[in-house]
Order: C-alpha cells, then sequence, then structure tokens
C-alpha cells in the first residue's frame, strides 16, 4: 500500500461513477455538460484537499451555456416587424410588438448615432398628449404647442427604426421597441394640465372610445386589438390615449425591456418600458429565488432546517399576494423578515453553538486522521485487541492511503 | 453506519475525501440549480458501490497497524476505536507513518457481502 496508487484507484472512482449516473441524468432531462462540470468539479475539489497525488490537471470549470431562447423570440419579432412595418403607419395604433416603426429614441438605447438624432423630448409638448395620470406626475411641465412636430418626429423614428432593423437585424428589436416606445412617454409628460382640459382635446383629437381611460390593462388590450383592426382610422393623436391607459399599469421593475406592455417610472422620474420579457423574467427570479429559499440550497440539508424552510412555503405564496394587490394580510407585514431572522436568531443561536461543540469533540477525538473500513474480525482478550480490517480508506497526516487488508494490534 | 436502501453498499465512504468532495460538487450543482437533490443521491447510491468495489478489487496494498486503543466502541454493527500514538507499516514495513490519533470507524465487512 502506498499514496502512489491513491490517484489511480480514485481516478478509476471517478469514471466508474460518472459513467455509472450517466443514464440517471439522461433520464431526468440533464445535460450532459453539467454530468462533466460534476466530474471537474469533484476533481478540483479532491486536488485542493492535496491529500495525494492525482493523474489529473485541475482545470477551471466550463461556464454555464447561456440562455438563447428570449433571444431566439426576440429575433423572431424582429423579423416579423420588418416584414409587416407599413411605412405610411406611424401611428400609435399599432402599439403591438409586431409593428416596431415607432418614434424617438430611448435615451442610450441607441446603438447608432440615427437613434439621438431623433431625440425630441424636448419637442414632445407639441403633441396633442395632455394626458394626465394622477399617478404618473412628472416634475416638468410642456404647454401644449400646436403644430405637427408629432408627424415628423414619428417620420424620423420610423426611419431611424427602419435603419436600425435593416442594420442590426434581430437584435436591433430592442431598440426599435425601446423607440416605439418612447412616443408614448410624451403623452405623460406634460402633466399639470386640468382633467377637464385633457378630456376635452382628446374628445377633439382623439377618435378614440371612452374606455381608453380606463387605467387598467384589460382595456388597454381590448383597445389595441380594436386599433389593430382599423389603423387608417387612428391618426397620431392615439399616443397620449395609450398612454393613459399604460400609465394606469406601471410595474415596479429593471429597467431594461424589449417589446414594451408596461410602463413604470425610475428614480429619477423618467419613464422607462417595462417588455414582456422583462416582466417575465422578473417574476421568474422572484419565482427562483422563493425556489431556493425552500429548497434549502442543496443537499445535506438538516431535516429540521428543510422542514423549517417548506413552512414558509405558504407565507411566500401570501406575500406574493400581497405584492400583486391582494386585498388582506392575513399574517402580518413582515413574514420574509421573520423568515431570515428565523435562521440567524432564536433557533440558530441554540443550535448552532452545540453543532460546533459536537464537531468539536469529533475533532478532539480524531484530529481529522480517520480510517473508514469494513471489519472480518475484532477479537480482544483482556485489553489486547486484535482485529482485521479490509477495503479500507485512511487519511493521515494530511495524506490518503487505501488498503484491501489491514491487521492492527493496540492495548487498551 | 447503515447500508444505503438501494443495495447493500455502505455509505460509509462518503464521509472520506473522495465523497466529501463528491458532496461538494453535488452541493454547487444543485445550489445553482443544474440538477436537483433526487439525482444527487443517485449518484452518492453509485459512488457507495463504485468505491466498495474498487477498495475491494482494485487495491491490493496492505497494512499493519499498532497503538494504543484510547476508545472502542461498538453499536450497530459499527465498530469505532479511537487509537493513539498509532503507528502504520505499509508495503511490508518499507514505509512507516505515525499519527498521534486516528479514529477508525468500521462497517461488517459480511454484510457488504451479502450483496
Amino acid at each position: 500500500m502506498s499514496n502512489n496508487t491513491v490517484g489511480t484507484v480514485y481516478e478509476h472512482i471517478i469514471n466508474e461513477v460518472i459513467n455509472a449516473v450517466r443514464v440517471d441524468f439522461e433520464e431526468n432531462g440533464v445535460d450532459d455538460s453539467v454530468l462533466e462540470e460534476l466530474k471537474k468539479g469533484w476533481q478540483h475539489k479532491l486536488s485542493q484537499l492535496n491529500v495525494a497525488q492525482f493523474p489529473w490537471d485541475p482545470k477551471p470549470e466550463a461556464p454555464p451555456p447561456a440562455q438563447t431562447a428570449q433571444n431566439a423570440a426576440a429575433a423572431v419579432n424582429a423579423q416579423a416587424a420588418a416584414v409587416q412595418q407599413p411605412t405610411a403607419n406611424y401611428t400609435q395604433s399599432t402599439l403591438s410588438p409586431q409593428t416596431a416603426a415607432q418614434p424617438l429614441s430611448m435615451p442610450g438605447g441607441q446603438p447608432n448615432g440615427n437613434g439621438i438624432a431623433i431625440k425630441t423630448e424636448p419637442a414632445l409638448p407639441n403633441e396633442p398628449a395632455i394626458k394626465q395620470e394622477p399617478g404618473t406626475m412628472q416634475p416638468m411641465m410642456h404647454p401644449a404647442y400646436p403644430g405637427n412636430n408629432a408627424a415628423r418626429g414619428g417620420m424620423a423614428a420610423q426611419r431611424a427604426a427602419q435603419a436600425i432593423a435593416s442594420r442590426y437585424g434581430p437584435q436591433a428589436q430592442a431598440s426599435i421597441n425601446a423607440i416605439h416606445q418612447q412616443t408614448q412617454i410624451p403623452g405623460q409628460a406634460p402633466q399639470q394640465q386640468p382633467q377637464q382640459q385633457q378630456q376635452q382635446q382628446q374628445q377633439q383629437q382623439v377618435p378614440n372610445p371612452h374606455q381608453q381611460y380606463q387605467q387598467n390593462m384589460a382595456a388597454q388590450m381590448q383597445q389595441r386589438m380594436a386599433q389593430q383592426q382599423q389603423p387608417g382610422q387612428q391618426p397620431q393623436q392615439q399616443p397620449p390615449n395609450q398612454q393613459n391607459g399604460l400609465g394606469g399599469a406601471q410595474v415596479d421593475g429593471p429597467s431594461d425591456g424589449f417589446d414594451g406592455v408596461l410602463m413604470r417610472r425610475d428614480a429619477n422620474g423618467n419613464p422607462v418600458e417595462m417588455g414582456r420579457v422583462e416582466i417575465d423574467n422578473l417574476l421568474h427570479a422572484q419565482l427562483l429565488e422563493r425556489a431556493k429559499q425552500r429548497e434549502g440550497g442543496g443537499l445535506m440539508l438538516p431535516l429540521k432546517e428543510a422542514t423549517k424552510n417548506r413552512s414558509h412555503g405558504t407565507t411566500a405564496a401570501t406575500k406574493r399576494s400581497r405584492v400583486r394587490g391582494g386585498p388582506s394580510q392575513l399574517d402580518g407585514n413582515d413574514d420574509d423578515d421573520d423568515d431570515e431572522f428565523d435562521e440567524d436568531a432564536i433557533n440558530s443561536d441554540l443550535d448552532d453553538p452545540e453543532d460546533e461543540r459536537d464537531d468539536d469533540d469529533e475533532e478532539d477525538e480524531a484530529s481529522g486522521w480517520i480510517m473508514l473500513c469494513l471489519y472480518d474480525k475484532v477479537q480482544r482478550v483482556k485489553n489486547k485487541w486484535k482485529c482485521t480490517l479490509k477495503d479500507g480508506v485512511l487519511t493521515v497526516n494530511g495524506k490518503e492511503y487505501v488498503f484491501h487488508k489491514a491487521n492492527g494490534e493496540y492495548e487498551w | 453506519m447503515a447500508a444505503n436502501g438501494n443495495a447493500n453498499y455502505y455509505d460509509l465512504y462518503r464521509h472520506g475525501s473522495l465523497g466529501s468532495t463528491l458532496t461538494d460538487a453535488l452541493d454547487d450543482l444543485i445550489g445553482a440549480e443544474r440538477m436537483d437533490p433526487q439525482l444527487a443521491m443517485k449518484v452518492l447510491m453509485q459512488f457507495d458501490r463504485v468505491i466498495t468495489e474498487a477498495l475491494s478489487e482494485k487495491v491490493k496494498a496492505r497494512l499493519t497497524f499498532k497503538g494504543s486503543l484510547d476508545t472502542y466502541r461498538f453499536c450497530d454493527e459499527v465498530w469505532t476505536f479511537l487509537i493513539k500514538n498509532v503507528t502504520f507499516k505499509m508495503d511490508g514495513g518499507q514505509s512507516v507513518v505515525t499519527a498521534d490519533k486516528v479514529k477508525i470507524v468500521s462497517c461488517s465487512a459480511k454484510r457488504s457481502d451479502e450483496k
């Protein structure tokens, strides 16, 4: 027996295990790369222990493969937009993501110079957009200009969008959508006007059903569908109305969206669009976070903790409904804070020291040197012990040894 | 150290360096949500089998050791010894390793032979 054989034996074991579980991985739909990563990680950790010379070289773990599903979806949308985009139709009636031709670049959202050129936010006041949402007040106030800057802006923006689409293809979808959304934003800007005036102007300029004033998303969707059916009748005055609907549906979340459906405002009060994909991502992230919290993060989780976390599943659900605007909170405000404190506070304060003490005892007993093996015979005569051991792994003085058979004699 | 439910293989070796590093690697993947814990348990069961077979088939080395027994325990068919001032002799006595103390955890060989 020697330390030299350990490396080859361990390598053999690793390969055997990896091959043996390959079928299980396939049955569970887990990618082969995960298995390779497991092997690499295993070998790497083993090398770090430095208990023996191993035949493999520790390699850095491969980065996880990028998620491309969303990109693919965006590409499809972009293609559809390029095909369907009608040149003359730059009204906001085409809020849908397919017609991405709409105006005005998002600040910083443009990869090329075109977008900057059409930034006409200062001119926005010209838009008939006097729409005002009680909840979407902006610090600045724009007087309503007569004229059709909006039309020019629309033309420019459309040209910009086309240029982007032709130059960057599918990748530009987000930017185009950003442009598209930005035109709507002006509608929110000139806020300070009295409600009656708004309504008058809207009635004059926008031949739209009154339902547009409703601030829920359902109404918004209906309206969009109606507009798509009769695009010719919708002049440029629509954006404010749409904005009205959008403004009511503000949702907090990250700021870079793709195809905008919801609007929100960031810390500075600037309107930012929320894409469908982005919303999905936001919800996904939250769900994953919850799931991870409940699952405990891995193997070897003490049963006590596992059950403790599982019991939080319901509170997580209630909290979610609360975020969604659920009417009543029966279980109090601070459930989630409590969740986190549970692990750090009373229970663990009581538990952890004990655990550590147990570990210390183990440590005191063996200093980490340990032999794991099977026994054939253990005999004792008075205080003399003899034992026959086999198939063992011995870790001693920072080195690891394997043996097929071992005989031990010791006195008590 | 009970045998796991899959077969009569001990999960004893999971506490060694090879087993603990495997468990760590699995934990990392589970934490990153690349695999689920059930699959990890299957991996560990395979590990129990493979290491048991490998140690009995691939390893020929022999070892003798002497020391003074500090603590002994026999519970659930598992012997636990704490031995102090141990001297291990390997390769027919050519190499000698000494340690202040070593803990031996040993399961019955008969039961694992019943597989």
